[in-house]
């Protein structure tokens, strides 16, 4: 496959198609890993993550879909934030709106025909779309930099206080209670027609399965969107949004698009999670909670994709790990992990990491 | 004389909410507005000053003195942050974030482990003064009064001494300030010292009025920096009437409708502010200046 | 009768018949016990003791032989606040460590994050805080003191003592709602009137417009029904503006110890209906804070969820051993046959089998001018009475939901 970028010939070529101009964006300028030995490398971890329900227990499998819940937001995270130069506390707000409007749909549709499915499309949609309005609001109102995490912060809050009231039997939409602050229960997991019985995904194998494969998915497609023009002017934007907007890119379309994007990612978390556990509560649009994600893509690497859903994963399981086995020191081993990160790897552990392995195997080659 | 009593109590409302949004975001606005560090870790600081003045107190030491330990307390502790951590952060703004955050980890885990869930306090002094049908709390006039005077202390140390010409220009231009010999890198130290010691000196303040838990920071981070940032990166300029609007809006929605509205209608007026002015009150004020 | 060797050989064998045909308990290794309990975050104040609670009551059964013989194992883990870390750790507990029995909670939300998870793998679960009321669900046993408790008791006695004008304080959600609901409709049956109501959201401490709004009310008496540490700075603000009103609470002073940690006379006058606290001077309570103080001399305070703690160990280890078997369905039949019931710190408790909650003597605790507790008054036996009335009946069927008084269980 051809290193060279996209110019614009060879897109309008008619010999060359758009699924193998999409599949050479796979690799590319903005992602990290290229090349046969990359790709074999993915591979084998994909088909290890197969096979490793039947090596496993119940629990770990469900735990293991657990952490996959949470990759969707870090992946958005990361596409708003690091490659778009957004810093955004606002995607637990997405996610805790499409949690609500997956909890709102089924409760009031049921769980058959598949209909569950409609209400993960439903509240994905509707996060994107309500984060699609929230970065209109911001990037049309040119507000930039720190005001930008100001403005999510606050509106997380604003609807993390508002939902945390709604106890009273008053507040309900059809069917569903919203019930305030103890959190909205009794909605259906995710459901698979079919005709010997519904197959009802509740943690365990069969979701597992469906969340990797929703992970494989997605990670390919957002490599494909950030190699193409798009992802390319995401990250001129980030680097120098005078120099982008001179060449005559409208950056205010871009930075929304790209909030868009990393809101319907929180929103497909926020659906995943409720469906995953069966309950969704304000505290999940909290200060701690908008934090969070933060972190783990702070932690993690947030300049590269791959870096992002790895590191990701990494982290949760590790403050999972430590909270189960260090106690009362959790806390303080996750602070220090932080302050160190910051010192001595700034672009993210897993992302220094793939680097110094990049280089180690370039050194060896000559 | 009925229309006396409800103008005084709702001014009363209005410097009480006031107070606490100056009092609070000084240290930040300092931290923030001077050096474009986000200091999440602001809440702790106002731990450390809280508990320190509470432990003073209790040992025996008369309530402003206690407050003074608290605030030197919270700024040796910045000093010394600065010194190990913050330094290497001053051109990466997003990067503080992480790392105050880890260190805010590690001060509520770590003074949980070491002092316990809770801590005994020391009482309100100054006890009440009544006014009509109602009473009031006349340390909180105290606390009021503080606010004002904070503001006029800080102008006078930041535009009247050596060391706020020093620092000031430090942070606008600090190739030119090292050039002409000033020692950055203490100048750094000191001033972040000094926006620590501010957020003790608020802990301090307000320690006799609330519960000394270690997180009890959380109540304060959201208000100082949605004031602070509202305010722009002037803490005179901005803070300073960014606190006077919000605290109205605070006071009169909380009046009105309760503390839900009061709450809420903080947030999206920030929201709003932000919104119409994208460089915060500073940056809109500025513009007159000219 | 001399036992000659041959005997002695039959009556062995005898024995040994016997025994291998008792209830196989002893053989069967430890009972294990999972706790998922707040030890750190903005929960810890209250609930560190619980887990301590926990452990004295194991050391003491365990000394006394355990469980039929069987040892009781704790596993415990740090659900630091966060209702997620509910999730994620009582799914491990129950299919992971496979834990018997678990004891889990302390906010309602945790308790709603992980009731999902506990049906889905019919799990046992005792939630031993008290609670705005409503849970009917069998698999969980409540040993926290609900509303009709609390309330029923606390109102109509501060009516007749200060007056019949009440200014209801609760924080904005759930618990705080419910039980206003709860105050509205007592004071209403008992003839009073609500002069006001305000509700806090969670988190604010700033109080100088709420103490107006009281004072400028006709209030005799202010409910205070606020929760966490930064809703509890209204008493030091409200002392310093000398208010002056006597205050009635059902989560205050029982469960945080807030005369203990805020300075005398914030707290001054205050009345409290609670199942335990340190101060009760009988002497099973006597007794129980000495064991406590034995094994745990810094224990900051042993508050009403300790003691709950500590009688749903002994609890179960009752209903284990009437039922000769840790099974689930077991042990709800013999909860279902109404009496079990134990001798505790607290005095004599029942569970009731319709609910699955626990029968409470209440104690109205007095905050004196320099923080000292006096009772007033005792009520004895108070059953939660509330849930089987409205049509809530687990030996029949389990809805596994939550009802509140504007939001019963369907008519039958």
């Amino acid at each position: 496959m051809s290193n060279a970028p996209n110019t614009p010939e060879q897109i309008s070529h008619s010999s060359r198609s758009t699924v193998s101009t999409w599949l050479a964006r796979l690799e590319g300028p903005q992602t990290m890993g290229r090349g046969p030995a990359f790709w074999v490398a993915m591979a084998a971890l994909v088909l290890a993550a197969s096979c490793y329900p039947a090596f496993s227990d119940p629990y770990t499998i469900g735990n293991a879909a657990y952490f996959m819940v949470w990759t969707f937001m870090a992946m958005g995270l990361g596409i708003v934030w690091g490659y778009c130069g957004v810093l955004s506390f606002g995607q637990t707000a997405f996610f805790g709106l499409a949690g609500y409007a997956y909890g709102v749909v089924t409760i009031n549709v049921g769980a058959a025909f598949g209909l569950t499915w409609l209400a993960l499309v439903l509240s994905v949609a509707i996060g994107g779309a309500f984060a699609l309005l929230i970065g209109y609001f911001m990037f049309y109102g040119r507000i930039k930099g720190v005001f930008i995490g100001i403005v999510t912060l606050s509106v997380t809050l604003v609807l993390e206080t508002f939902m945390a009231q709604t106890a009273g039997p008053n507040w309900r939409i059809g069917d569903a209670r919203l019930n305030g602050f103890n959190g909205m229960s009794g909605m259906p997991p995710l459901t698979v027609p079919w005709p010997g019985g519904d197959i009802v995904l509740y943690s365990g194998t069969a979701l597992y399965f469906v969340l990797l494969a929703m992970v494989v998915v997605c990670y390919l497609g957002l490599r494909m969107l950030l190699n193409a023009p798009f992802g390319n002017v995401l990250v001129a934007i980030r680097e120098n949004p005078e120099r982008a907007e001179m060449l005559g890119y409208d950056i205010r379309l871009y930075q929304t698009l790209a909030f868009g994007l990393g809101g319907a990612l929180a929103a497909l978390s926020g659906t995943l999670y409720t469906a995953w556990g069966q309950y969704i509560t304000p505290s999940s649009m909290g200060l701690t909670a908008a934090a969070l994600p933060i972190v783990w893509v702070a932690v993690g690497g947030r300049r590269d994709i791959t870096a992002t859903l790895l590191g990701s994963i990494l982290v949760i399981a590790g403050f999972q790990t430590l909270t189960i086995y260090g106690s009362q020191y959790a806390l303080i081993v996750m602070g220090a992990l932080l302050v160190f990160t910051v010192l001595v790897a700034p672009d993210g552990l897993i992302a220094t990491a793939m680097d110094w392995i990049g280089r180690t195997l370039r050194r060896t080659k000559r | 004389m009925d229309f006396f009593h409800t103008i005084f109590s709702v001014m009363y409302q209005f410097g009480d909410a006031f107070a606490f949004l100056v009092i609070s975001c000084a240290g930040l606005a300092v931290i923030f507005g001077m050096m474009g560090i986000i200091n999440l870790a602001h809440g702790e600081f106002i731990m450390c000053g809280a508990y320190v003045t509470s432990a003073a107190g209790r040992a025996g030491l008369p309530l402003p003195l206690a407050i003074l330990c608290g605030a030197l307390a919270a700024a040796i502790v910045g000093i010394v942050v600065e010194r190990l951590v913050i330094r290497h952060l001053y051109q990466r703004p997003l990067d503080s974030i992480i790392a105050t955050w880890g260190i805010s980890l590690i001060a509520t885990q770590g003074v949980l482990i070491l002092l316990g869930p809770t801590m005994a306090g020391v009482g309100t002094p100054l006890g009440s003064m009544a006014l009509g049908e109602r009473s009031y709390s006349i340390y909180r006039l105290v606390l009021f009064a503080t606010s004002i005077g904070l503001l006029g202390s800080l102008y006078l140390l930041f535009y009247r001494t050596r060391f706020g010409v020093i620092s000031r220009a430090t942070i606008q231009k600090p190739a030119m300030a090292r050039a002409l010999g000033v020692d950055t890198r203490r100048v750094y130290g000191l001033t972040f010292g000094l926006g620590a010691g501010l957020a003790g000196l608020a802990g301090g303040l307000y320690a006799p009025t609330m519960t000394m838990v270690p997180t009890m920071g959380a109540t304060f981070i959201v208000e100082s920096f949605v004031t602070v940032v509202v305010g722009g990166a002037d803490i005179f300029v901005g803070a300073a009437p960014a606190a006077a609007v919000l605290a109205i809006i605070r006071a009169s929605l909380t009046a009105w409708y309760g503390h839900l509205f009061g709450q809420i209608g903080l947030l999206v007026a920030v929201i709003v502010v932000i919104r119409v002015m994208p460089g915060g009150l500073s940056g809109f004020l500025k513009r007159f200046q000219r | 009768m001399t036992l000659t060797p041959h005997g002695m050989r039959f009556a062995a064998l005898f024995v040994g018949a016997a025994i291998s045909g008792m209830p196989a308990l002893a053989q069967e290794g430890p009972i294990r016990i999972g706790v998922l309990e707040d030890q750190s975050g903005d929960f810890a104040a209250a609930t560190a003791v619980k887990v301590h609670a926990i452990e004295l009551a194991t050391k003491e059964i365990n000394d006394a032989g355990g469980i039929a013989g069987r040892p009781i194992e704790l596993v415990i883990y740090d659900t630091q606040s966060d209702n997620r870390r509910y999730q994620e750790f009582m799914r491990r507990v129950l299919q992971q460590d496979e834990v018997d029995v678990v004891f889990a909670g302390f906010s309602s939300a945790s308790r709603e994050a992980y009731r999902p998870i506990a049906n889905q793998f019919d799990g046992l679960v005792f939630y031993n805080n008290q609670y705005e009321g409503g849970v009917c669900d069998d698999n969980m046993i409540v040993t926290g003191a609900v509303p009709e408790q609390q309330f029923s008791t606390l109102i109509p006695w501060m009516m007749e003592e200060f007056g019949p004008n009440v200014y209801t304080l609760a924080a904005d959600y759930n618990f705080g709602q419910i039980s206003a609901e709860w105050v509205r409709q007592i004071v209403a049956e008992n003839g009073g009137t609500m002069v006001g109501e305000e509700f806090i959201p969670l988190g604010v401490s700033q109080f100088s417009q709420t103490i107006q709004n009281i004072q400028e009310s006709d209030a005799d008496f202010v409910v205070t029904l606020l929760v966490g540490s930064a809703q509890a700075s209204y008493y030091e603000q409200a002392a310093s503006a000398d208010v002056g009103l006597p205050m009635a609470s059902s989560v205050n002073v029982g469960q945080g110890y807030e005369h203990k940690r805020f300075n005398p006379p914030s707290l001054a006058n205050m009345f409290v209906t609670t199942n335990y606290i340190e101060e009760i001077d009988t002497p099973a309570s006597n007794d129980f804070v000495e064991r406590f103080r034995a094994m745990f001399p810094d224990e900051p305070y042993i508050n009403q969820e300790a003691a709950n703690s500590y009688i749903a160990v002994n609890l179960y280890k009752q209903m284990v051993e009437r039922a000769g078997t840790t099974d689930h369905d077991a042990i709800r039949a013999v909860l279902g046959e109404g009496d079990v019931c134990f001798d505790g710190p607290s005095g004599n408790v029942c569970l009731d089998p319709q609910s699955q909650h626990m029968s409470h003597t209440i104690y109205l605790a007095k905050v004196g001018d320099d923080h000292s507790i006096t009772f007033p008054r005792v009520w004895e036996n108070i059953e939660p009475y509330w849930l089987g009335d409205a049509g809530c009946d687990l030996t029949k069927n389990d809805p596994s939901a939550q009802y509140t008084p504007s939001n019963p269980p369907p008519a039958q």
